[in-house]
């Protein structure tokens, strides 16, 4: 069965973006949210395998979401998707208990890779 | 664009980063009142973080770089945890204006013509549940709406006969289900007036700065819809008439200070409802349009007496006559040999009339009044020789007896004597210039009534009223003016919408 995803991320058109590179390659987009607080929600409802989560989004950031997901769910797999620049900010994402990140602009390439070794590790 | 893909994330890029810079803009108006409240920068920094993210993705590097380095400047000033100055916003806001007009621009480039009709409609509520669909799907379902328009007069013309019959009553029936129909076609296709409005203040200021102005510009009533047709073509004639006001109406600061005007001059965008139309007035506080110099350069050139008083629908009139023009140098800007006669007539075209009340000193206003729904219109069925035409009724003032020894000859002009008013005829035959069948010994005609003037068309036959749904036609270079779109009769064979206003 194909791993479900959650895309996390206050942009349609990246959202867009995402749901093409991975239903292209065989995933399946169960849900998306576009802050941080439905973020969490989402996750909760939906139980995904994966989900990839932007940074900066309004009401709650990327990083409080993840800290707020993991704290329920320990074993959430989160992929963290940042702009050039934001270092820092990927450090503390995945402190808080991210698994991975890539980064934007996207390519398709790298963005399969790190769902592939986030969902296998 | 040849890549389908790119083409969607295009039109997801235009539609997003316009809503973004629209909310960006009015976080920065907040933001101006109240400098010293930091929070206005977060929201301000992550619309500009969301444009960088999809500018990079589609590689506009010039709208990457920019929004780039104006989240570097913002995330200093707001981590100095200092009062931000004035000027430092004012500058943010020429940034932001840029950014649109990059943004606009990189899309434009790409799609090859500005589409304001995409919209992510990203802000609707949760509960409501949005499916886009392509506008041409939304025409081939008005076409449909036409033709069963077209049938239902045939079904009422027939059981007019006997109105108690269960097919005359099936018949009403059938109407007032197909009147709800049409009504709720035409709802779907309503957009708001924002997708246009939102575009006019980055465009304004950046205007007013080039030509070394200083400008507020107020936009209101941006929520009130029209039909996405009249939405689609109706950017361009206002930002045309805002570049006038900008360019011609405003004077520049130190002229407004000696005037005792404050410096930066007023641009008013308001939108407001009216009966079955939205009215949007375009305003601006400036010097006004000199009334006395149009007169006398419209004497000169031998158009308007000497000593006619010229009120400000004249004035219009005047301004609006092909390649007629008081701008004695052209400038950069609004010289594009683009003038108020196309801009007049774009909004003719639209089924929109435009106005204007002008105080010299003061500013001017033009007036636009959109229709907001497509045209279902009742109209006149006239005919010359076979061909038919239909004309909207809302100019037709009264109908005239024909009597061929009232027509007498005044300067040259065939007039007719109303009630002792000589008004001038008008022929169909010459206007359409058709030579075919012989001119009937009697002719109807028929006053008209537009901008203030009379005139009386001459037709060869009437065959009473339609409900005629209209549709724009593409206009091939050099079609009439007073050709505005096409409709289908009921007897099937397909008629010319004729735009009386400009006939007069």
């Amino acid at each position: 069965m194909a791993h479900r995803v959650l895309i996390c991320d206050d942009a349609i058109f990246m959202r867009t973006m995402i749901a093409d590179i991975l239903t292209g390659a065989g995933y399946e987009v169960v849900g998306e949210a576009e802050s941080g607080l439905q973020a969490v929600e989402r996750y909760k409802a939906l139980l995904p395998d994966i989900v990839t989560m932007d940074i900066v989004m309004p009401d709650m950031g990327g990083i409080d979401a993840v800290k707020a997901i993991t704290s329920a769910h320990p074993d959430a797999k989160i992929l963290m998707c940042s702009a050039m620049g934001q270092q820092a900010l990927v450090v503390e994402a995945i402190q808080a208990g991210a698994k991975d990140f890539v980064v934007k602009p996207f390519q398709p390439a790298r963005v399969l890779e790190a769902v592939q070794r986030v969902l296998a590790g | 664009m040849t890549d389908p893909r790119r083409a969607r994330y295009v039109a997801l890029f235009a539609a997003e980063s316009r809503s973004l810079l629209a909310s960006a803009r009015r976080t920065l108006a907040v933001w101006l009142d109240a400098p010293d409240d930091p929070a206005p920068a977060d929201e301000i920094f992550r619309v500009l973080h969301t444009i960088k993210g999809m500018a990079a993705s589609l590689e506009f590097d010039a709208i990457t770089n920019l929004s780039h380095d104006t989240e570097t400047d913002l995330v200093t000033v707001r981590d100095a945890k200092a009062p931000v100055e004035r000027s430092w916003l004012a500058t943010l806001e020429a940034t932001m204006d840029a950014l649109a007009l990059a943004c606009d621009a990189a899309v434009e480039a790409e799609q090859g013509e500005p589409s304001p009709g995409t919209d992510a409609r990203d802000e609707a509520p949760e509960s409501v549940r949005i499916v886009r669909v392509d506008l041409a799907r939304l025409d081939a379902l008005f076409d449909d709406l036409g033709g069963l328009v077209t049938a239902r007069q045939e079904l009422e013309r027939r059981a007019e006969a006997d109105s108690l019959s269960p097919v005359a009553r099936a018949a009403q029936a059938m109407g007032r289900r197909l009147n709800a129909v049409q009504d709720r076609i035409l709802d779907v296709r309503l957009a708001p007036l924002s997708e246009v409005f939102e575009r006019i203040p980055p465009v304004v200021r950046d205007l007013a700065r080039q030509l070394g102005k200083e400008t507020k510009v107020e936009v209101r009533g941006d929520d009130l819809e029209v039909d996405r047709a009249v939405l689609d073509q109706i950017a361009e004639p206002l930002i045309h008439l805002l570049r006038n006001a900008v360019d011609h109406g405003l004077e520049t600061p130190e002229v407004r200070r000696a005037l005792g005007k404050r410096a930066a001059g007023t641009i008013r965008v308001h939108a407001r409802r009216d009966r079955d139309a939205v009215v949007v007035e375009l305003s601006d506080d400036g010097r006004g349009i000199d009334r006395q110099a149009v007169a006398a350069r419209a004497v000169a050139q031998g158009i308007l007496e000497k000593d006619t008083d010229l009120d400000d629908d004249g004035l219009l009139a005047l301004l609006a006559r092909p390649g007629f023009s008081t701008a004695t140098a052209i400038s950069d800007v609004s010289g594009r040999g683009v003038g108020l006669d196309v801009v007049a007539s774009r909004l003719r075209d639209l089924g929109a009339a435009l106005g204007l009340t002008t105080v010299l000193g003061h500013g001017s206003t033009f007036v636009v009044r959109l229709p907001t729904r497509l045209g279902i219109v009742r109209a006149l069925i006239a005919s010359v020789g076979e061909e038919h035409y239909v004309m909207p009724l809302t100019h037709v003032a009264e109908f005239l007896p024909w009597e061929p020894d009232a027509v007498r000859d005044l300067d040259g002009r065939s007039v007719i004597d109303l009630r002792g008013e000589p008004i001038p005829i008008v022929d169909l035959r010459r206007l359409l210039l058709y030579r075919g069948a012989p001119v009937p010994s009697r002719r109807p005609a028929f006053v008209l009534e537009a901008n203030g003037q009379r005139v009386a068309l001459l037709a060869d036959a009437l065959h009473g009223q339609v409900d005629a749904v209209v549709q724009p036609m593409d206009r091939p270079r050099g079609m009439p003016r007073w050709i505005t779109g096409a409709t289908v009769l009921d007897n099937g064979r397909p008629a010319v919408m004729l735009d009386l206003a400009s006939v007069v």
